[in-house]
């Protein structure tokens, strides 16, 4: 078995399909500027059902991280380094902190996306240290 | 007293175990209801609302699936899971009873976890898009949590693992928790345990299992006719965050559940943190003790490590958490452990507690937590 695959919908499809292309993209309020993640219907901030996907740098820093020792199911290989990435832009992402031993990813260290294929059709996301 | 003040007249908690295969959650279910109208002195057919689990046919939220079991009596249901437990569906019901829209509500029933993934967060037979990807279960959530709250304040593991050996040890000794005979338990066996997702050692997080419980609330003047004490729901009050694990929890944004409500309870109760005898507190894992003796204003954003560890809060403290053991060893059940929380504070306020508080009058139950993004909680007070 495998680990789960999201099932992109019409709010986030416009998301993986920019991450299958390298680009990582976060949702945009038109109405009022807000950078906000997951995508939801209207914003969170002033319910205008108006925005859209634009790009990042792809820089951000680790807000919080927790090593995973207990595997959450098939698929996953553990231990690996989960955490929340303040994106530079904003908003704040949850992903996996690669490339370097996850007992090693600390809290305000700097990270770029780097982008994992998972399927065919999903690619996701992770971030690794930014040596930059 | 307001001739409608919600008062709790019945509780009942069924057998509590790792797995009870000759039960279904029906049984137990029905166990539950059954024995929380006995504690009261009341039958099925004095029913007229009911907020509790339907573990048959139909959908397991939709609450009129008990109408026909109360014989076309039920003047109040309810739909979600969530309300048919523990300190919401306390509230809710208290609400309904205290507006007259029913006499006497019971709430609980049985709800059991699925085995096999094991690690779902509660609620999620729905798929959640942008979690289940990076495996980011109940667990990892708070731990996230726990982990910010280390880094800003030097809370440690040690102290974590205190205050988890100090619940768990509340366990040993109670015949109703799955952990009893297990343990007694040191830091150092906490630590030493296998990890989680750091800083949660396996010790550090709740046990799993089966059981179900219900209560009963109904008018104090309803109460005047029944046997048993009547417990005062004095006062309540929720905060919600954001839907649980859409989302992953950022200790900026929920580290503080639970300080408006604990200051809106306490005053609508009139009565200070510093008045209350006992406490029941969800608690997942032992971060989430630590960190709402800072929310219910015990002491200050940060210091929750020292103070939890200085003796306060231990059944013989100033400020005695979980008795009873906890979510971290007397039961987590799938819902209902939430209604365990209420029923150890009636416990404590009746007299009739495993691990008694002397001269218990007001008590405070608290659910959910950090990593779930909600919290309830409520003060509730002895008979007078």
């Amino acid at each position: 078995m495998s680990r789960p695959v999201p099932e992109p919908s019409s709010l986030s499809e416009p998301f993986w399909a920019a991450a299958g292309r390298g680009e990582l993209v976060v949702p945009r309020c038109t109405a009022c500027g807000l950078r906000f993640f997951t995508p939801e219907p209207i914003c969170p901030s002033c319910w205008s059902p108006d925005w859209r996907y634009e790009p990042c740098s792809g820089r951000g820093t680790v807000y919080s991280v927790t090593v995973v020792h207990r595997s959450p199911g098939p698929g996953f290989t553990v231990p690996f380094a989960l955490a929340v990435v303040d994106l530079a832009e904003g908003p704040a992402v949850l992903s996996h902190v690669v490339g370097i031993a996850p007992e090693r990813v600390t809290i305000g260290m700097p990270v770029r996306v780097r982008f994992h294929r998972l399927t065919d059709t999903i690619t996701l996301p992770c971030f690794a240290p930014d040596e930059a | 007293m307001d001739p409608r003040q919600p008062v709790i007249v019945g509780v009942h908690a069924t057998e509590q175990a790792l797995s009870l295969p000759h039960h279904t959650p029906m049984d137990l279910a029905v166990a539950a209801v059954r024995g929380a109208l006995a504690d009261a002195g009341l039958t099925t057919d004095q029913v007229d609302g009911a907020q509790l689990d339907w573990p048959g046919p139909g959908a397991p939220g939709d609450g009129s699936s008990w109408a026909r079991p109360f014989g076309g009596r039920l003047r109040w249901t309810s739909d979600a899971m969530l309300d048919n437990a523990g300190v919401r569906g306390l509230l809710k019901a208290a609400a309904a009873v205290r507006a007259g829209y029913a006499d006497v509500v019971v709430v609980g029933g049985c709800r059991l976890v699925t085995r096999g993934a094991g690690n779902q967060p509660v609620g999620a037979g729905r798929s959640l898009e942008f979690t289940d990807v990076w495996g980011a279960y109940v667990v990892p959530q708070f731990a996230l949590v726990a982990a910010r709250h280390m880094h800003d304040f030097g809370t440690t593991g040690e102290q974590l693992a205190s205050v988890a050996a100090m619940v768990r040890n509340n366990g040993t000794d109670n015949p109703e928790a799955m952990m009893f005979g297990r343990g007694p338990y040191t830091a150092a066996d906490v630590l030493a345990s296998r990890l989680i997702a750091t800083p949660l050692h396996l010790l550090d997080c709740c046990v799993v299992g089966e059981g179900g419980a219900a209560m009963v609330v109904t008018t104090a003047e309803r109460a005047r006719d029944l046997p048993g004490p009547a417990i005062t729901v004095l006062s309540g009050s929720m905060e919600y965050r954001q839907a649980a694990y859409v989302n992953p929890a950022l200790y900026r944004e929920v580290g503080r559940i639970g300080e408006a409500a604990a200051r809106r309870c306490l005053a609508v109760a009139g009565v200070s943190v510093h008045d209350i005898d006992a406490f029941s507190l969800y608690d997942p894992n032992s971060f989430e003790i630590i960190r709402q003796v800072e929310t219910l204003g015990l002491c200050r954003e940060g210091d929750g490590g020292p103070f939890a560890v200085s003796g306060a809060v231990t059944r013989d403290g100033g400020h005695p958490v979980n008795p009873d053991g906890g979510c971290l060893a007397h039961a987590w059940n799938g819902t209902q452990q939430l209604t365990l929380r209420v029923i150890e504070a009636v416990r404590q306020l009746r007299g009739s507690a495993v691990h008694q508080v002397p001269d218990a009058e007001l008590a405070v139950v608290a659910n959910a937590g950090s990593g779930a993004q909600h919290y309830e909680m409520c003060v509730l007070g002895g008979p007078s």
